[in-house]
């Protein structure tokens, strides 16, 4: 049996674990196995995304019994996407002396890497609740490092709000446990549909109180209200760590309105969907008008990563293939616009130079949905996707022009009223990287649509998800 | 492949300035220059064979599934534009290398001119409308950075927000359209969508679809009401004005109409939108030009003016009139991008642009009056200049054109723009010179060659039109119509009416006009006037402080509000799930209670109570809240629970001691801030959400799994499986020990995080010495509490031990373990104090964190080696006389992991505490 | 016989914590309540081994053992944050 799908979560741990044990003192050590993990996170989610759908069972415990991992396109990408987010995070962070500002940065760093990699991989519901903590609590410490007051004050928010969606977690899955008997999502997946029509309430409880605990992980309106002070006081690659963590919600939401509450199951008869588009259509304005507000850069750039979860949800809110196929697309995108952006914020806090200038205006485009860049390719395929739908394409459209407005006026007084070119440059390889990895995707658009389109499919008829988790079958 | 080989070169060309700077301005412009030269011969290499009507076309698949292609294509529409983005381009960039100042940014300049370049030429070669959307957005973004060039100047920042925020608006309701005309042709290239015709007109998505796109043509050729831009874009260096303002990227709009024409043109709708449109930005923006004073500014709105002509011409929807059309933005053009040169070579040699401060130069600048001379007269449309030509037929089509105010507004508006033309070419050169500060002369060659060119194919496109120019509009109209076009045009018609007719008049009336300027001039200004500007900027300011005020009112940083609006919606939509499905009746029968757990049940909601009511008395709260998790702990022993009891009664213990550390920092009682109404508020709902926990916890508490749950297989399974006696061990050290993995790192992070913290907060304000205010009686290590301690401690590690060992058969197991260790070591700090623990500690609290990960892990991989999952178990027993047989799991070692992580966790963070705790040296 | 007096035993140490939960409320210091709380864990110690005697169960012996062995431990921590304004020094 291939131990290839447990490593991306214990070789971080291990690794981390290796720090914490003989390395707390020594930070290029630290630095050292940090970019080793990562760049073998990298490699073996490179390895994975072409791997077949497949599952992994901990213990050697059958599913549902034990807990099992499954693999699919979609835990792939997602792997691959935190991986390579989480290069381009640790060369900034090196490179700026970011890790070096606090104690733990890499430990804490490698912990985030496996929370989100144990999310990303688990076929359970409760395990998803444990990797939920990890990188909530992971997260919580890389937010308040280096430390300062606002950077605290707002870090309490951050983690207040989240251990509240916790809770709400475990209300679901005890809601679950105590009606289906069983957390394995294939399992849940098998079982939902053979729930007699007049005993659904519990299920639909269930059902939305998950959805609501993604939803705040996602920053859906009206549970974003952690995110703009969270992401606007985090420091800069933190901040763009964080870009794959609304993505955490956002996936889980996919992966539970396709596997676990498809669309079509009839105890919901499409009350996800239906509670679902509303709030995508009011995150898209509240992350819009945000981002017209402005404030500081970073602050603004949080109400952009809000308004384009509102577009990415828009997107799933369909749940159909080819929606679906466009929300990953864009979430891609998304997460590294959104990465580059905080990057290039954390450099333009000291020096505003012509180069800075031009990787804000780059990345920018690429957020605003503008071409030539990705945001442009992914704003035409969820519009293409919702074609029947003015008012989405209304509500997508004029976010785009509040986003673009709000950006340019923010880089007009940024670089062209009040450059600064005193203080001494610093790397742009993480921020640079970043934007290579959203020039390949846009450039890359066809075969890697092709390639979502058959995960999307995948996801739509999850089959073979649930047949790799060999219900009930013990070796 | 050429095509697409074209449309990249001037991006390409973008690329050089970077590297060629170095060398001098001259090599960068002759760099870049050899990449427009490049594109443009490769465009002339295809001109036989569009001569002979074919279309040229490349693919190259991009995006498929979505049908956003690199296809590109160049007939005879395409052929015209690109011969003048590129022919004027080569133009500007000689112009601009004499023009900009050698302090400037060049290097840069030239960049941005390229990407413009080349996003002009991407729009006109696109056969895929989607990629068309691509180039035109990004005309938009390239064109932000050019007018923004002087970027220290608050005029061109402006400009630049506001030519974008027009346009990109106009870009983005044009990608909707766009979309819907694609999705109703079943295409999106050109190919497919033009012969599609009448299933496009037939669709009732025609007319949004025709809105939109008109919305994107009109916002970007400044169309009345969105000319306001191209005005304030004049704030950038004339050679962009030149190119982007008059030749270029304000055309795009026009080429989009005629692009578009055989399939939208034809129309009621069309016509009454597209013509209306036209003729009052003609005339009314000729009106306006009349009266400005700036230079550069009666430029900008006769731009606007002949634009809208050339809409107008378009929106007629006849042949000859789209014929005339194509024509016209030739020689409109040549002569236009011809004056906004001479204006900067004016700029240039007197340092202003006001007509005002102007005249008389025709003595000392010879050249450029003669090249004004030509350039002005063919605007204003006199013979035998290829404006007039233009003109004429534009007269001709509008004069065959019912209503009479068409033919009407048309003859107005040519009378205004002789008027104007004549305006700026008397008062600039004739007349008396006032005394310039520097006595002015022509430029160089550099400076005034580009525009002699042009000049000199105004008047050879006047004089031999069909030589000349008849075989580019032939094709050109040929592609606009999609029909062969032989278009007839000669300077003199002879005395033809009525379009003759019209144009004397419009050049008699403009002498009158011109005559009463004066007069016409005080009534202008003493005119209300509404500004564009001033309602942009306002809309602008309205919009943003809106936003503001929105997003500051909902995001005001306040935690209470945002839980409070979580809740709610927990509370609304869980309702809401449950009440609108059926729910089958509990089948669980309700247990007997008696008399002490109910008294212990009214401990427990009391002290909850009353730790609420009391919250403000920090110390009494907590007190309080030691007592639910007493009751709570005794709860889990009476439910026999005795794993749960185990843990949670050292959980506690080390809670306490944890918050007691805690609230060293915090005020002894917290302020009261919550108003009364607030107060019922926030109350109620949290009586409602618990009210809603409850009835949840019931509801399910009372009724059995629709599904066998799985908790059966971990029972009859225990021991076989996994070895152990205990159920609940098994549970978390085997069936699920992956999520006690999880969990035990998310203790290690929790204490690493308290770590760090504590650490950033050493010597700031918060790590103030500790309030002794409430009491320093007594002995900070009293003798009996040290002796007691240490008593206890040894005691406290037997019991931890064995509690670990039998773990796996009975209650116990490595989490409580860690625990108790955990409190016999809290003792010991409290006795003896941070100092006295610290200097005898061995072994660091981190260390034990990382070896408890590692030996976790390590038991994990382990059983890799038989080739088995992570954490799969494997159980043997063992003899050692005189001992009974025991057992020897790998869950042990797992077991020892979760101890060495508990322990280091709870001990790392209470230590952290208590050196923060202590008083700072220094302070 | 053994039934009655278990019961009868039952009832007196709950009783015993309502008293307590009466001195809890009127006490007139605050370490008149730490001393309520610490005899509140010794009647729950009582409660839980007489529970267990009268199911004839020892599972949760265990539980009542470390509450005697760690029960202190807050009481401890709560006379010393009282007594010097903070429990480690």
């Amino acid at each position: 049996m291939s131990q290839l799908l447990i490593l991306p979560v214990i070789l971080p741990a291990a690794l981390a674990g290796f720090i914490i044990l003989f390395a707390r003192n020594a930070l290029a050590v630290q630095r050292a196995i940090s970019g080793f993990g990562t760049l073998a996170l990298l490699a073996l989610a490179i390895t994975l995304i072409q791997a077949p759908t497949q599952s992994y069972f901990l213990g050697n415990w059958p599913a549902p019994f034990g807990i099992a991992l499954t693999l699919d396109g979609l835990s792939a990408l997602m792997l691959l996407l935190t991986a390579s987010l989480a290069l381009i995070v640790l060369i900034h962070s090196i490179a700026t002396g970011w890790d070096a500002q606090g104690r733990h940065f890499h430990a804490l760093f490698l912990f985030q890497l496996m929370g989100l990699n144990g999310a990303f991989l688990t076929a359970d519901a409760f395990n998803l609740f444990v990797f939920f903590e990890v990188l909530l609590i992971a997260s919580y410490g890389l937010m308040v490092h280096g430390g300062g007051q606002a950077r605290i004050r707002a870090g309490v928010q951050y983690v207040a709000f989240n251990l509240l969606g916790s809770t709400l977690f475990l209300f679901a899955l005890a809601t679950i446990y105590s009606t289906m008997g069983t957390l394995n999502m294939a399992d849940l997946a098998q079982k939902l549909p053979l729930v007699g029509a007049d005993d659904t309430g519990l299920i639909r409880v269930a059902a939305v109180l998950l959805m609501l605990v993604f939803a705040i992980k996602a920053a859906l309106v009206p549970l974003q209200f952690w995110l703009p002070g969270t992401y606007a006081n985090a420091p800069g690659p933190v901040a763009a760590l964080f870009a794959v963590m609304t993505k955490v919600g956002a996936y889980a939401l996919i992966r539970f309105g396709t596997l676990v509450f498809p669309g079509d199951l009839p105890a919901l008869g499409g009350l996800l969907a239906g509670l679902l588009y509303p709030a995508a259509l009011a995150t898209i304005a509240v992350g819009a008008i945000g981002t017209l507000a402005a404030g500081a850069l970073p602050r603004q750039i949080a109400f952009a990563a809000i308004g384009s979860m509102g577009t990415l949800l828009l997107a799933v809110s369909a749940f159909t293939p080819e929606a679906v196929s466009a929300t990953l697309y864009y979430l891609i995108h998304s997460t590294l616009a959104t990465a580059a952006l905080f990057l290039i914020a954390d450099l333009a806090r000291t020096r505003r130079d012509g180069l800075t200038a031009a990787l804000y205006m780059a990345a920018a485009i690429a957020m605003a949905g503008m071409p030539p860049l990705s945001g442009f390719v992914g704003k035409l395929l969820v519009l293409d996707a919702l074609r029947s739908d003015p008012l989405a394409w209304t509500f997508i459209l004029l976010a785009s022009l509040l986003t673009m407005i709000g950006l340019a006026r923010q880089g007009s007084d940024l670089f062209w009223k009040a450059p600064n070119t005193e203080a001494p440059a610093q790397s742009k390889a993480g921020v640079l990287l970043c934007l290579a990895a959203l020039v390949a995707l846009t450039l890359a658009a066809g075969p890697i649509t092709g390639w979502l389109g058959q995960t999307a499919a995948a996801l739509d008829a999850p089959e073979a998800y649930i047949a790799a988790n060999r219900l009930g079958v013990a070796e | 492949m050429s095509l697409a080989l074209i449309a990249a070169l001037p991006f390409l060309g973008a690329l050089t300035p970077a590297l060629t700077q170095r060398f001098g301005r001259g090599i960068a412009t002759a760099t870049v220059a050899l990449f427009s030269a490049a594109a443009l011969l490769l465009i002339l290499q295809h001109v036989p064979a569009i001569m002979a009507g074919q279309t040229i076309t490349t693919q190259i698949n991009w995006l498929p599934t979505l049908g956003l292609n690199a296809n590109f294509r160049l007939d005879g529409l395409a052929l015209l534009f690109a011969l003048l983005i590129l022919g004027i381009g080569l133009l500007i960039q000689i112009y601009a290398r004499f023009y900009l100042d050698t302090s400037e940014p060049y290097a840069r300049f030239l960049t941005y001119l390229m990407l413009f370049q080349g996003a002009m030429l991407g729009i006109v070669l696109s056969d895929n409308i989607l990629l068309l959307l691509v180039f035109w957005e990004m005309t938009s973004l390239s064109s932000f950075l050019l007018i923004g060039f002087w970027s220290h100047l608050p005029k061109a920042r402006q400009g630049a927000r506001m030519a974008l925020a027009t346009t990109g608006a106009g870009g983005l309701a044009m990608i909707a359209g766009l979309l819907m005309l694609g999705h109703v042709a079943g295409g999106y290239d050109l190919s497919t969508i033009l012969g599609e015709r009448a299933a496009i007109q037939a669709s009732p998505l025609y007319v949004p679809a025709l809105l939109l796109i008109l919305l994107g043509a009109f916002t970007k050729s400044a169309q009345f009401p969105f000319h306001y831009w191209l005005p304030h874009a004049m704030a950038a260096p004339t050679p962009v004005s030149a190119y982007l303002h008059s030749a270029t990227m304000v055309k795009a709009g026009l080429f989009l109409l005629a692009r578009l024409w055989p399939v939208l043109a034809g129309t009621p709708e069309w016509f009454w939108i597209v013509t209306s449109a036209g003729l009052i930005t003609m005339s009314f923006a000729a009106g306006v030009a009349l009266f400005k004073d700036d230079l550069k500014a009666i430029l900008a709105y006769s731009t606007v003016s002949h634009l809208g002509l050339i809409t107008f011409l378009l929106g007629l929807g006849t042949k000859a009139a789209a014929t005339a059309a194509v024509f016209h933005i030739l020689c409109h053009a040549t002569f236009k991008a011809a004056l906004f040169m001479l204006a900067g070579i004016v700029d240039h040699a007197t340092h202003t642009r006001d007509i005002r401060a102007l005249g008389g130069l025709r003595r000392a600048m010879p050249i450029s009056f003669a090249l004004a001379s030509i350039a002005t007269l063919s605007m204003a449309g006199i013979p035998p200049l290829n404006g007039f030509l233009s003109k004429e037929m534009m007269l001709e089509e509008a004069a065959h054109t019912a209503p009479w105010v068409i033919p009407v507004l048309a003859t107005f508006a040519a009378l205004l723009s002789v008027a104007y033309a004549l305006r700026f070419l008397v008062y600039t050169f004739l007349g008396q010179a006032p005394a310039y500060a520097h006595a002015p002369h022509d430029p160089g060659a550099g400076l005034w060659l580009p525009p002699a060119i042009l000049a000199a194919l105004v008047v050879a496109i006047g004089l031999a039109p069909m030589a000349m120019a008849g075989w580019l509009v032939d094709a050109a109209a040929s592609a606009t119509t999609g029909e062969a076009v032989h278009a007839h045009i000669a300077l003199w018609h002879g005395l033809q009416p009525p379009a003759l007719w019209m144009s004397l008049a419009a050049v008699g009336g403009a002498l009158v006009v011109l005559g009463l300027y004066p007069a016409l001039r005080a009534a202008w200004d003493g005119a209300h006037k509404p500004d564009a500007k001033a309602m942009f900027d306002a809309g602008m300011g309205w919009l943003t402080k809106t936003a503001t005020a929105l997003t500051q009112g909902l995001h005001n940083g306040s935690l209470s509000r945002g839980f409070a609006v979580g809740l709610c919606s927990f509370l609304a939509l869980g309702l809401y799930a449950y009440l609108s499905a059926p729910t089958l009746p509990g089948t669980r029968a309700l247990t007997q209670i008696s008399f002490a757990p109910v008294v212990a049940f009214g401990l427990l909601m009391t002290a909850a109570l009353a730790a609420t009511a009391l919250h403000r008395k920090r110390l009494l709260a907590l007190l309080l809240t030691g007592i639910v998790g007493l009751i709570l702990s005794a709860s889990f022993a009476y439910l026999s629970a005795p794993d749960l009891a185990l843990t949670q009664i050292t959980v506690e213990v080390v809670t306490i001691a944890l918050m007691l550390l805690a609230l060293n920092f915090l005020p002894k009682t917290t302020p009261r801030k919550t108003a009364g109404f607030r107060k019922l508020r926030d109350g109620g709902l949290a009586v409602a959400v618990g009210t809603g926990v409850a009835a949840l916890a019931y509801t399910l508490m009372t009724r059995e799994a629709m599904f066998p749950p799985i908790s059966a297989f971990h029972l009859a399974q225990s021991l076989p499986g996994a070895g152990g006696h205990n159920a609940v061990n098994t549970i978390i050290v085997d069936f699920r020990g992956y999520d006690t993995y999880g969990e035990i790192i998310v203790l290690g992070i929790a204490a690493l995080l308290i770590f760090a913290l504590t650490e950033s907060l050493l010597g700031t304000r918060w790590a103030v010495q500790p309030d002794h205010a409430a009491g320093d009686e007594g002995d900070a290590h009293p003798v009996m509490l040290q002796t007691a301690t240490r008593l206890i401690l040894p005691m406290a590690m037997l019991v931890g031990v064995y509690l670990f060992l039998r773990g796996h058969n009975e209650p116990g197991g490595g989490f409580v373990a860690g625990l108790v260790f955990a409190i016999g070591l809290v003792l010991q700090y409290i006795a003896s104090g941070q100092d006295w623990a610290a200097a005898r500690r061995r072994i660091p609290y981190h260390a034990m964190i990382g070896a408890g990960v590692l030996v976790a892990s390590a038991t994990g991989i382990g059983s890799f080696l038989a080739g088995r999952p992570f954490l799969t178990s494997n159980f043997t027993h063992g003899h050692l006389p005189p001992l009974k047989d025991f057992e020897l799991a790998t869950a042990a070692l797992f077991d020892l992991g979760v101890f060495l992580c508990v322990l280091g966790a709870v001990m790392l963070a209470l230590d952290a505490l208590a050196r923060l705790a202590k008083p700072q040296e220094g302070r | 016989m053994l039934t009655y007096a278990l019961t009868f035993a039952i009832a007196c140490f709950a009783l015993a914590l309502i008293l307590n939960l009466w001195r809890l409320a009127t006490a007139p210091t605050m370490p008149d309540r730490i001393l309520t709380v610490d005899t509140m864990v010794i009647n729950i110690i009582a409660l839980i081994v007489l529970y267990g005697a009268k199911a004839q169960s020892a599972v949760s012996f265990d539980a009542a053992l470390l509450l005697a062995m760690t029960g202190f431990v807050s009481t401890v921590a709560f006379c010393k944050f009282l007594l010097r304004g903070g429990i480690i020094e």
